[in-house]
């Protein structure tokens, strides 16, 4: 009906007018500055856990590392064992 | 300061400090505090968790005891130190990457599809329009090819696929940029730290000081192949400046009293003294930063021919997509090839591999300044060695002063330490030890002094003309004679030894025999070259005929030359350059600086003229030879793995477009296969080249 086309124009006249005032206002940019604000706070949470995986993934890393030249040494030894017995 | 251990294995300790997270300023402060001390081998500081890791040898009590100890409070670190420290770059960077990655995964659970479609539809307008611009320079880049994927895959409503490939790219553009400015930061932390010792001076008498003690103010003298250490004003002499380091200018510019001079910039010809306006500490580093990143020397020299293959593929995919459509008027069948772009994967694979190998090179203290040069110390066949300092040991040694004249040899060698000891030569540095410890000080006894590049120095002293040079100088140049009933004396010289003539007043009044010995590892060295594939080692050398020949004999060399001007150095390098060999050039000296530019891959010692190493594409540190050998095996593994992995991209990702196309891999499959191994190439490119673990 016309109705709900007389209720987008006015729709559209209330934003034009009074909606940008409102959302340019300055307590609308207070708004905006704290979600903001969250926002990077977020963001820090994010890169903070983010350095804390790659802190622990090192140390996976760097313990794995470590096992295998332990077995390595334990079989060179074992291998020198070995040859010094038969010789 | 207080801290919990969070993880330990053997010698290596993972600790958290009782804070929430460290500023940049304070994560170097314990950085440097951590690395002053001999038993830790690496130390790395985490600013936002306020952890450290360090790797140790030795007591672990100790370490416990140090992480215990350590006050920021009572720490000395240089200002320098933090200005050079590239960990604001890195966690910028490091950032970026996080919140890309966490961005484009978490689009797609939070944000609904048409917002994603309209965010992937903006983000596409910026590759559309990187790949317009190629267009117009009439060349067939990479960027229009993913430009055509992107553009493709939208126009199919593939918005994933499109969204996924400009992920990819953004991650790989960071990267590159990420490893581009570190690349930067560490040459430009090398160069900027190099400074040492400087002479101060108040009018009368020259003093040498640390670069640390000079305030703004004060008047330095800068001679002859020698870095000005500060910016300042001149205020007497005038001397030919190289500014390349500044403006790229090749040309030297001549400055004279009053003209402003600035750090880094090289003293080519003359002498000045300056009136320091600025002390180091004050964007020097900086300043050498801005330099590296314009100067189109680094520019080019990066663009190794390993990273531009992936341009010329694009050709390639751009007529397979084209015939795929032609012959299967199936649009999805055409995308798919595109979105298996082998330029992408190439992009990243080659630069990342380039990168981290000048970044290995580092650790084995060789600075490389382009992956240009790694290729060229690969593919050389000739070598030139120059012999001072670099085949014989960089400290020779004064063996005895045969005096002409009567006089006294020890005022023989003090006036003759007088003359040298201000100039960057290895047998300057010998002559002025040898004095040193003999306790022979002097007071400056001569008025202005010229240095005749290779030659020697002239001065007055005491009112007489003084002469200090080679064979060459002395009695070719300046015609010197040899007094009355002396020439005996001077034919039984001894051949072993270097000689140093000086003379006063045309007559010659001593020999100095300098002992040259040779370094022990530079037979073995030499010849481990020669397996690895340098064909032609030259040595050339400024030293006499004698001398020459007998080193070359217990070196190994091919062949020499003795006698050498500096111009024929260079000359030489041109010469078999033009015969289509890729020549490797060693030296440490101003008189190599012509040949170091010529040749296809300069190395410059780093114990030698300050000008030598900055014209210079690669440095090695001066302790041992071997690095040479390092170095030659570190540009082979680069080439290797460059090639195997071209050969791995082309041959894959051809696989998987002949599989598309027959139908047996759906797109979505293909281009994930394509995503994945191009990931995973990428991050094998940054690992290690060589297995040795050397302690440096």
């Amino acid at each position: 009906m016309g109705w709900s086309k007389f209720g987008i124009f006015l729709g559209g006249v209330l934003f034009g007018t009074a909606g940008i005032r409102i959302l340019s206002s300055r307590d609308a940019k207070k708004v905006y500055t704290h979600c903001t604000a969250a926002a990077l706070r977020a963001k820090d949470e994010i890169v903070d856990k983010a350095t804390v995986l790659k802190e622990n993934c090192e140390d996976i890393y760097e313990g794995a590392k470590q096992i295998n030249e332990e077995r390595a040494a334990r079989d060179r030894e074992a291998e020198i064992a070995e040859s010094a017995e038969k010789a | 300061m207080k801290a919990v251990i969070k993880h330990e294995i053997s010698g290596r300790i993972r600790v958290h400090f009782k804070r929430s997270r460290f500023s940049f300023r304070e994560a170097d402060t314990l950085q440097y505090y951590l690395q002053s001390f001999p038993c830790i081998k690496k130390a790395e500081v985490y600013e936002r968790t306020a952890d450290a890791v360090v790797f140790f040898s030795g007591n672990r009590d100790e370490i416990i005891k140090i992480l215990g100890d350590y006050d920021p409070e009572r720490c000395d670190v240089p200002e320098s130190f933090y200005e050079s420290s590239s960990r604001e770059l890195n966690a910028t960077y490091f950032e970026r990457i996080v919140v890309s990655i966490v961005w484009h995964y978490g689009k797609r659970l939070f944000l609904p599809m048409p917002v994603r479609i309209v965010l992937t539809c903006l983000n596409a307008v910026r590759y559309l329009w990187r790949g317009l611009k190629t267009v117009r320079s009439k060349k067939l880049k990479v960027e229009l090819l993913d430009a055509a994927a992107i553009g493709a895959s939208i126009l199919v409503k593939d918005y994933a696929t499109a969204s996924s490939v400009m992920f990819l790219l953004g991650i790989g553009d960071t990267l590159e940029d990420w490893t581009h400015k570190k690349c930067t930061s560490d040459l430009a932390r090398q160069m900027s730290l190099n400074i040492r010792r400087v002479w101060r001076t108040d009018g009368k008498n020259e003093v040498q000081v640390d670069a640390d003690q000079i305030e703004t103010g004060d008047f330095v003298v800068v001679r002859m192949g020698n870095i000005i250490p500060f910016d300042g004003v001149v205020k007497k002499g005038d001397a030919l400046i190289n500014q390349a380091s500044m403006t790229g200018e090749a040309i030297p510019v001549r400055k004279a009293e009053g003209g402003s001079v600035f750090a880094g910039t090289v003293v080519e010809e003359g002498e000045i003294t300056i009136r320091v306006t600025a002390v180091s500490g004050s964007g020097k580093y900086d300043k050498i930063v801005r330099m590296i990143e314009e100067s189109e020397k680094l520019k080019s020299a990066l663009e190794s021919r390993a990273e531009g293959l992936a341009d010329r593929l694009v050709p390639y995919t751009l007529a397979g997509a084209a015939l795929t459509l032609l012959l299967s008027r199936n649009i999805m069948k055409a995308v798919s090839v595109l979105m298996v772009d082998f330029s992408c994967a190439l992009k990243l694979a080659m630069p990342l591999s380039v990168l981290s190998a000048i970044r290995e090179a580092g650790d084995y203290g060789i600075t490389v300044k382009g992956g240009k040069f790694l290729e060229a110390v690969s593919e050389a066949d000739v070598l030139v060695f120059d012999k001072t300092g670099t085949l014989t040991k960089a400290e020779p040694t004064v063996k005895d002063v045969i005096s002409f004249n009567g006089e006294d040899k020890e005022e023989l060698l003090r006036e003759a330490a007088c003359l040298e000891e201000h100039f960057p030569h290895s047998i300057a540095n010998a002559v002025v030890k040898a004095a040193l410890d003999k306790g022979l000080t002097h007071e400056e006894l001569h008025t202005k002094v010229e240095y005749v590049v290779a030659h020697g120095i002239s001065s007055s002293i005491n009112g007489s003309r003084a002469l200090i040079g080679s064979w060459h100088f002395i009695f070719e140049d300046e015609d010197v004679s040899i007094p009355e009933g002396k020439k005996e004396l001077f034919d039984a010289l001894p051949d072993e030894y270097s000689h140093l003539y000086y003379a006063k007043d045309g007559m010659l009044a001593a020999v100095i025999l300098i002992e040259d010995p040779i370094r022990e590892d530079a037979r073995r060295v030499i010849r481990s070259l020669r397996e690895r594939g340098i064909r032609h080692i030259v040595m050339m050398t400024g030293d006499s005929e004698r001398t020459a020949k007998r080193i070359a004999s217990e070196v190994g060399v091919d062949e020499y030359y003795a006698e050498v001007l500096p111009e024929d150095k260079a000359g030489f390098v041109e010469e078999r350059k033009k015969t289509g060999s890729k020549v490797i050039m060693i030296g440490d000296g101003i008189n190599d600086s012509p040949a170091l530019s010529a040749a296809d891959a300069g190395i410059a010692v780093d114990d030698g003229a300050e000008i030598a190493r900055q014209i210079a594409d690669i440095t090695i540190g001066a302790e041992d030879l071997s690095r040479i050998v390092i170095l030659k095996d570190l540009s082979d593994s680069l080439m290797k793995r460059i090639r195997s992995h071209y050969r791995t991209i082309v041959w894959f990702n051809s696989g998987l477009i002949l599989f598309g196309l027959l139908g047996i891999l759906p797109p979505s499959l293909s281009a994930l296969l394509h995503n994945a191994s191009t990931i995973a190439l990428g991050l094998k490119s940054t690992t290690k080249l060589l297995e040795r673990k050397q302690d440096r």
